[in-house]
């Protein structure tokens, strides 16, 4: 069974392996109503999202966030830290300092007046995590989860076959994966943080792992650096080469499954 | 910018700002003027969506859950940092004197008790739309609303929206005259079927699927958009029919999961209404057919579409304009005569909150300020009743005249 929404500019989909999928389309539908809320929550071109109210508040105002969200920040400022900068969520104005988090109140706020975070390279792979996770605890066992061409997560004992460009396919069996890429044709080109304008080599990379928002927000961390990110933990595997790439992602996703 | 120009766009938002709204706080964020702890009963999917918008509110502190369901209360309270939970509303009430306002998010059959112990308690009480599935219920919400002197909301969301009441007015001017016609459309590809958390028994959850306890699409949804309707013409209708039918969701359901009525006033306008589970086209709004102008709104957005021969408001001079097919639609924005003064009347487009958020800052102010609420239980009252009645219409095939003493 294949069902799809469209949000953060992308079309996500799930595909249920199972006999009798019907007796999960209620929670497909659940997971896809996450993501939906995903892009309602972290849009920045949406006046409604959260990320648009954090910009509008005065700066220093505390927000309270629910766990996965408070989780969301933590893990940005992860990367950032890990990656030396590299990843960055403050839409190129070097401002990661200025996002204070209260883990104890759980709260978020933003010492910098106007700031508009750019959650883009890593809340595809959030909003995929949220909906694997609403199959899983429905008791879905076999599954494929994907936000267009840039995350996925493959659940269960399955390979599902994905093709990350026009010539190299991988197996996915339980893990994630994020791709990123860098080209100035894209709408929103990564930027290299220490000159704060679009990286102008091509490059190519995919990320497997745990969890789809670190290999998301890994992903771009590597296209940046053009290498392994010194900090990326064991259990995330580089899985293309950093080398210039002149093809781009084929989005293949619906994911044949082996 | 010439003083013309801007002689224009402040005289244009001179002529709309009587009409629009008068504040520019009305569309911003909210900020209580004293802080307000509040307690959250009924822990679902508009449990959650409440919490979310509560968290938006400076001064608003959830301080307090509450959920039948053990599962999902411990989820809810783990996800929501510094929120006690609770398995019964009483055991709130009781304990956690601080929280001064109740909001109830149950399913609509357990709305009652729970509004009724709340204000017995000397709390605040915001309560989900419909109020309730029986009419016997909803006036006794209203009654007990009537005799509490705490803040009772009901929560018909267009009422707070800045959006909304901007368009208001319009219908008493010449944007609009004579209306024509009334349209109204609901429409989410969802199986309203969605997993029940551990412990729960599927037809528990999916209770909106239940036709015992349902109001079914022209209650649990209609009942919302019905009162725009009534709320923007200042007046109830006076007749409903209705039809359903299973159009996409064969699951064995008896639930229709398509609905169309016609709701006609005594002036012989005519609301013709469709609700669907089985196509998200066009998504929900409301349009006002004029003779002069056609008002469309679609909650977060509004427009106007004026007739060739519709005589010059002065205000729209400026509008931004959006092309659907052959019709150009004067794209409505609140706070327009503050946003027209800074020449920044594209920015207004859009809320940049949602109904919910409105709604329910206006109930927290009215807690905190004792201003008074947006929408009364009386008001409440009468747009559950029309789902009430609607939903009975449909399914008895017979069309119900509407009584005038609601």
């Amino acid at each position: 069974m294949r069902c799809a929404t469209t949000a953060m500019g992308t079309r996500f989909e799930l595909v249920i392996a199972d006999d009798r999928p019907e007796r999960f389309r209620g929670a497909a539908e659940a997971a896809l109503e996450v993501v939906e809320g995903c892009h309602t929550r972290f849009s920045r071109f949406l006046p409604e999202s959260l990320v648009s109210h954090l910009a509008r508040i005065p700066a220093g105002t505390a927000v309270r966030l629910d766990r996965e969200t408070f989780g969301l920040f933590e893990d940005a400022v992860a990367v950032w830290q890990g990656s030396g900068g590299a990843f960055d969520i403050t839409g190129g104005t070097g401002a990661m300092d200025a996002i204070r988090l209260d883990a104890r109140r759980r709260t978020v706020a933003l010492e910098r007046p106007g700031l508009v975070l750019d959650l883009g390279a890593i809340a595809k792979g959030h909003a995929v995590d949220l909906a694997a996770g609403i199959l899983r605890d429905a008791g879905v066992a076999s599954a494929f989860v994907h936000g267009g061409t840039s995350s996925a997560v493959a659940m269960g004992p399955r390979v599902w076959q994905v093709s990350l460009d026009d010539r190299e396919v991988i197996g996915l069996q339980n893990t994630a994966l994020g791709v990123s890429r860098t080209g100035h044709e894209t709408p929103h080109p990564t930027l290299d943080p220490a000159m704060w304008r679009p990286l102008e080599v091509a490059r190519y990379v995919a990320v497997t792992g745990p969890s789809a928002r670190f290999c998301d927000a890994w992903a771009t961390a590597a296209v940046v650096l053009g290498m392994r990110p010194p900090g990326m933990p064991d259990g995330y595997e580089v899985r293309s080469p950093l080398t210039a790439h002149r093809s781009l992602l084929t989005p293949c996703p619906a994911a044949a499954a082996s | 910018m010439s003083s013309r120009r801007r002689f224009l766009i402040q005289a244009a938002g001179s002529l709309a700002g009587a009409a629009l709204v008068p504040e520019l706080a009305a569309m911003g964020p909210r900020t209580l003027s004293a802080p307000a702890k509040v307690g959250l009963v009924g822990c679902g999917r508009q449990g959650r969506a409440i919490a979310e918008e509560l968290a938006k509110i400076a001064g608003a502190e959830l301080a307090a859950v509450c959920d039948t369901n053990p599962a999902r209360l411990r989820t809810t309270t783990e996800r929501l940092a510094g929120a006690e939970g609770f398995a019964d509303h009483r055991t709130l009430l009781e304990r956690r004197a601080d929280v001064s306002a109740i909001v109830v998010a149950t399913p609509t059959h357990l709305h009652r008790q729970i509004v009724e112990d709340v204000l017995a308690a000397g709390r605040h009480v915001y309560c989900e739309s419909p109020l309730a599935h029986t009419l016997e219920d909803a006036r006794a919400m209203a009654a007990a609303a009537a005799g509490a002197k705490t803040a009772a909301m009901a929560g018909f969301q267009a009422r707070s929206n800045p959006l909304y009441q901007r368009a208001r007015p319009l219908l008493r001017t010449d944007a609009v005259r004579d209306l024509i016609s009334l349209q109204g459309q609901w429409h989410r590809k969802t199986s309203w079927r969605f997993p029940p958390p551990a412990g729960m028994p599927e037809p528990q959850a999916n209770w909106r699927l239940d036709p015992a306890v349902s109001l079914g699409l022209p209650g649990e949804v209609g009942a919302q958009q019905l009162d725009v309707f009534v709320w923007l013409r200042n007046r109830m209708p006076t007749r409903i029919e209705g039809r359903g039918a299973i159009r996409h969701h064969d699951d064995g359901r008896t639930v229709a999961d398509t609905v169309r009525l016609a709701v006609t006033w005594d002036d012989r306008l005519v609301l013709d209404y469709e609700a669907s589970l089985g196509t998200s086209y066009g998504g929900a709004y409301e349009v006002l057919h004029g003779s002069s102008g056609t008002v469309k709104l679609a909650w977060s957005h509004g427009w106007l579409f004026k007739e060739a021969d519709a005589p010059t408001q002065g205000w729209e001079v400026y509008a931004t304009r959006q092309q659907f097919h052959q019709d150009e639609g004067i794209i409505l924005v609140a706070d327009a005569t503050k946003l027209a003064a800074q020449g920044q009347l594209a920015r207004g487009i859009g809320l940049p909150y949602s109904s919910l958020y409105y709604a329910l800052g206006d109930f927290l102010k009215s807690a905190t300020e004792g201003s008074p609420v947006a929408c009364t239980m009386t008001d409440g009252l009468k747009a559950t009743a029309l789902g009430i009645l609607a939903n009975q219409a449909m399914t008895q095939g017979t069309p119900i005249t509407i009584p005038a003493d609601l």
